[in-house]
């Protein structure tokens, strides 16, 4: 019986430490890994940096991480250049990016790929997310 | 439908299940009927022989059922690369989620069931008159009912889940802040509900292991106490649930806004382990009441206390094994 119980010690032990090298990479709000294209990045007051693999992961943290949020940085999905969530243009259309979370919102950089996407998909425009 | 070897054992367990629990059904509740009924004793020694019979051929199926809970999930997990939008079981279980649900709520009942019989009969099978026989067979046929529904879903769901379904994960449905398992607490102990739920767990929990010990140590297997053991299992079970949901598996995966957990079982495997302690234990609690209950009759009443205190034991030991992996999993965090 001890024995088993020291086995079970050793396995929470081991099982701790190897979740936590797994957890590299990977969203801070559901675990999965992340597809740079659609990641969305936090920068929080006390400087540390929150990473989503989607749109609709970062909004759900959003809502209870308001208040410790400095900036909010996503990625223009036609170049993959990171932007500030204020200077992008989000649109929703019948195309998902990340199927786990059926995230349709499109984030682009500019006017013209964010409109080309709107008239091809079907799409609408929805306002920033994080704000 | 998606072929592997799990569910193909799955499908082939399920089809001998189906066959064995009708025969099985059928013939226990045969024998019971005729069992009532006074006969000489070339009747009695041949309707002796084909309840062994029943028995052997039962007990193995029975067993197999028990090995089935685990191996449904081990089969659901294995599904997830095969269907767009799954990252855990939950994205499985939203392809049929009327049946799964179903099957979810079934296998505990019937694990609980199956170990509950199986302890009645291993008591009965000490004895040498087998007092316990006709209630053997009744329960039998009522658990075989329960196994064919079991063994049935387990089939349409097999061949209902189809590689190519689109479902979203639980990201969707277990962190939206209007979540059930929320707003409940929150509801009683205000929007910092985490730690007063943890501490809630932690107090009935305890309780419980000391209510056991009390009754292992002045050997109070009284009915009323028992059941009183049973009921505030089950309370510690939902409280365990809800705790896990809202505070631990958020802690334990470092994922504080994720309260999924099946993504627990995925990304920190060993809470497997806990979550099979912590269910052997509280089953353990409720077996040791239900042996009570249908056990204490003619020569069985003689070594039930034995029985009994094995039970508690069992009990005594599984819940606190999964209190120090809980423990162990928050210090190390």
């Amino acid at each position: 019986m001890a024995l088993f119980v020291i086995l079970v010690v050793i396995s929470s032990a081991l099982g701790c430490q190897g979740e936590r090298k797994s957890m590299e990479g990977r969203c801070d709000d559901d675990g999965v890994k992340i597809e740079p294209l659609y990641a969305v990045y936090f920068t929080l007051r006390d400087g540390t940096e929150k990473k989503f693999c989607s749109i609709a992961c970062a909004s759900l943290s959003f809502s209870e991480l308001r208040g410790r949020i400095k900036e909010v940085i996503v990625v223009d999905e036609r170049s993959g250049i990171k932007i500030h969530a204020v200077q992008a243009l989000y649109v929703e259309s019948e195309v998902v990016t990340v199927p786990h979370v059926k995230n349709r919102i499109h984030v682009f950089g500019s006017r013209e790929d964010a409109i080309k996407h709107l008239d091809r998909f079907s799409g609408k425009w929805v306002d920033n997310p994080f704000q | 439908m998606i072929l592997n070897a799990l569910s193909i054992t799955m499908i082939f367990i399920g089809a001998l299940s189906v066959l064995l629990a009708i025969w099985g059904g059928i013939s226990s509740l045969i024998l019971y009927r005729k069992w009532k009924r006074p006969s000489g004793p070339e009747e009695r020694t041949s309707l002796e022989d084909r309840s062994y019979l029943v028995f052997l051929i039962m007990v193995i199926v029975l067993l197999i059922r028990l090995i089935n809970w685990p191996l449904f999930y081990v089969t659901l997990q294995s599904f997830i690369s095969d269907i767009e939008g799954a990252m855990c079981i939950f994205g499985v279980t939203q392809v049929k989620p009327g049946l799964t649900r179903l099957l979810e709520f079934l296998k505990p009942i019937i694990f609980f069931l199956i170990g509950g019989w199986l302890i009645l009969n291993h008591l009965d099978r000490a004895t040498k008159t087998s007092p316990l026989m006709r209630r053997k067979l009744l329960l039998l046929s009522i658990i075989s009912l329960f196994v064919l529904v079991d063994s049935l879903g387990d089939i349409l769901l097999m061949i209902g889940i189809t590689p190519e379904s689109l479902v979203s994960c639980c990201t969707t449905v277990t962190d939206i802040l209007n979540r059930p398992t929320r707003t409940t607490p929150v509801s009683i102990f205000g929007p910092e509900y985490g730690r007063p739920l943890q501490t809630l767990y932690f107090i009935t929990h305890l309780v419980l292991l000391g209510f056991i010990g009390a009754n292992l140590k002045f050997r109070i297997f009284r009915r009323s106490v028992l059941g009183f053991l049973f009921l505030f299992s089950i309370l510690n079970a939902s409280l365990f649930l809800l705790s896990q949901i809202e505070v631990f598996a958020p802690a334990m995966m470092h994922l504080p806004f994720h309260h999924c957990l099946y993504c627990l079982w995925q990304y920190v495997p060993d809470s497997i382990l806990l979550f099979g302690f912590f269910s052997l234990g509280t089953f353990s609690v409720g077996w040791g009441f239900t042996t009570d209950l249908f056990g204490k009759i003619g020569e069985a009443t003689d070594s039930l206390p034995s029985y009994l205190r094995n039970i508690y034991w069992f009990a005594f030991f599984f819940l606190s094994a999964a209190l120090v992996m809980l423990i162990i999993h928050l210090l190390v965090d």
